[in-house]
């Protein structure tokens, strides 16, 4: 009779390992922030373009959206690493390779997800500035984008998990991140089952982080304002009004 | 007396279609001016028109002897800036606009601040006062989204009193509110014409169009089809003009 052979998981593995998965993830996470924060601007740019009076700066702006938003981030890494290289002569390190790839995914999701926040704002708030005699700038600054962050970041949460995700494709140029470093490990002690799911319980665990810090964010921008850490910051404004009320 | 401000040739077009054949008006300083008549009359769109939120196709808003918006073709006289008129023109919505993610307080401030100038803690000063003038401090730090229709149109009329308009515009300042509140904010508004302020009142409130007005303006078809001064209520021939007042008091 043939015998079948042992499961032999070696679970102490994600243990002994543990610096060493922790800190790809580190690194996922730095490398998804960067690009996340380039992306806002970037991604903000490009709402507005789409939202112009001029067709050029619409059709510009379309056009990104549309090119990037269709190439996937393991394409887009390998042409920004390698392709980059081979037509220019410059290299970028890994590092800046991930991060310019996310950027340019994510940036026209950005774009995107802003340009329906700016139209989502109701049209007598830009009317109410311009009565008041608000500079545009000031209109856009004060009234209508705090009203669009509102709507647009539990999508921006969202997006962050992704590029969280995306940084996975970055192993096959080389990026230390969790998959990476799961995947030298794996080499040498051959346990994918083990490793695979402690990569997988890393991510999901990225993401409740993610969500939670979201959610804070949110708060902040809710109104009436909810949220200790929003109290506790507006504190010395309260007190200074409530002062105001009690002497007039 | 020479008017505050005054409409010459106001064409308006949507599209093809014109919804302002050319109005001629002045308003003059302290006057109270109420257009009225029926929906698509094109009332809204002149008053609108005073600090050039929907900009006229043709014509002039004349503000203090300085021409605004397009002029008539050919006319070469220098124009105002927009923002210039703006800022001597408070306006007060149907809808309000407060700004939801602002209290009370900030709306006002906020617009001080940004208009005028002032330090934050002028502002917030100030826009302590106009509250207060219109009875609502002790709900400062309340956002719109915690405030009744009628205060929140009490901090709209507030926040446009902070930046000192030399003319204030009321487009259906009461049409969005409970039938109960309206009581608040016409006596706010009365209050107001009482200091002097001149303003221009589009509304559908005829009992305070009579009472305040002292030019009355009937609208149809997007002509002034009829005007009159503090007693054209009482005195009016138009049959048009009567046919209407008789529908809707």
């Amino acid at each position: 009779m043939e015998e079948t052979p042992r499961l032999n998981f070696m679970w102490h593995l994600v243990w002994d390992f543990r610096a060493e998965l922790l800190r790809g993830l580190l690194t996922a996470f730095e490398v998804a922030i960067t690009a996340l924060i380039l992306s806002l601007f970037v991604g903000l740019l490009f709402a507005l373009m789409k939202m112009s009076r001029f067709a050029l700066w619409r059709g510009i702006a379309s056009t990104y959206v549309n090119v990037f938003r269709g190439i996937p981030a393991l394409v887009s890494v390998v042409w920004v690493y390698f392709g980059w290289s081979l037509l220019f002569g410059y290299n970028f390190t890994v590092y800046q390779a991930g991060v310019i790839a996310l950027t340019l995914l994510y940036s026209s999701f950005f774009a995107e997800i802003f340009r329906s926040a700016l139209e989502a704002v109701h049209k007598g708030q830009r009317e109410a500035g311009q009565a008041l005699g608000m500079s545009r700038l000031r209109i856009f600054r004060s009234i209508v984008m705090p009203q669009a962050l509102k709507i647009a970041i539990p999508n921006i949460g969202s997006m962050y998990i992704g590029m969280i995700k995306d940084t996975s494709t970055f192993t096959v140029i080389g990026l230390a991140e969790l998959v990476f470093v799961m995947q030298s490990i794996n080499a040498e002690y051959f346990q994918p089952f083990v490793l695979f799911t402690a990569a997988a319980g890393l991510y999901v665990a990225a993401a409740f982080l993610v969500d939670f810090v979201f959610r804070i964010v949110e708060g902040g921008f809710s109104y009436p304002k909810v949220g200790r850490v929003k109290r506790f910051l507006t504190r010395r404004k309260r007190a200074q009004i409530q002062r105001l009320v009690e002497a007039n | 007396m020479n008017a505050l401000i005054s409409l010459r040739g106001i064409r308006k077009s949507f599209g093809t279609s014109e919804v302002l054949h050319g109005i001629d008006l002045d308003v003059y300083p302290g006057s109270h001016t109420v257009i009225f008549g029926p929906s698509g009359s094109g009332k809204s769109t002149v008053l609108r028109s005073m600090n050039l939120l929907e900009e006229p196709t043709e014509g002039s808003v004349v503000f203090e002897g300085v021409e605004y918006g397009p002029g008539i073709p050919g006319d070469a006289t220098p124009r105002g800036k927009k923002i210039d008129l703006r800022r001597q023109v408070g306006m007060v919505f149907q809808q309000f606009n407060l700004f939801p993610h602002l209290s009370a307080i900030d709306n006002i401030a906020l617009s001080v601040h940004a208009v005028t100038g002032k330090s934050k803690d002028e502002a917030l000063e100030r826009a302590a006062q106009e509250l207060k003038n219109v009875g609502l401090l002790k709900w400062a730090m309340n956002y719109p989204a915690q405030l009744s229709g009628g205060q929140q149109q009490r901090v709209a009329i507030a926040r446009a009193l902070s930046l000192d308009p030399k003319l204030m515009l009321f487009d259906e300042p009461t049409s969005a509110l409970d039938p109960e509140l309206v009581g608040e904010v016409l006596a706010v508004m009365r209050k107001l014409a009482e200091t002097g302020m001149t303003m221009v009142v589009v509304t559908h409130e005829m009992g305070f169009a009579k009472e305040i007005g002292d030019q009355c303006i009937f609208m149809d078809q997007g002509y002034i089809a009829d005007s009159g001064g503090a007693d054209f209520f009482d005195t009016c021939t138009n049959k048009r003009t009567k046919e209407f007042i008789g529908s809707v008091l």
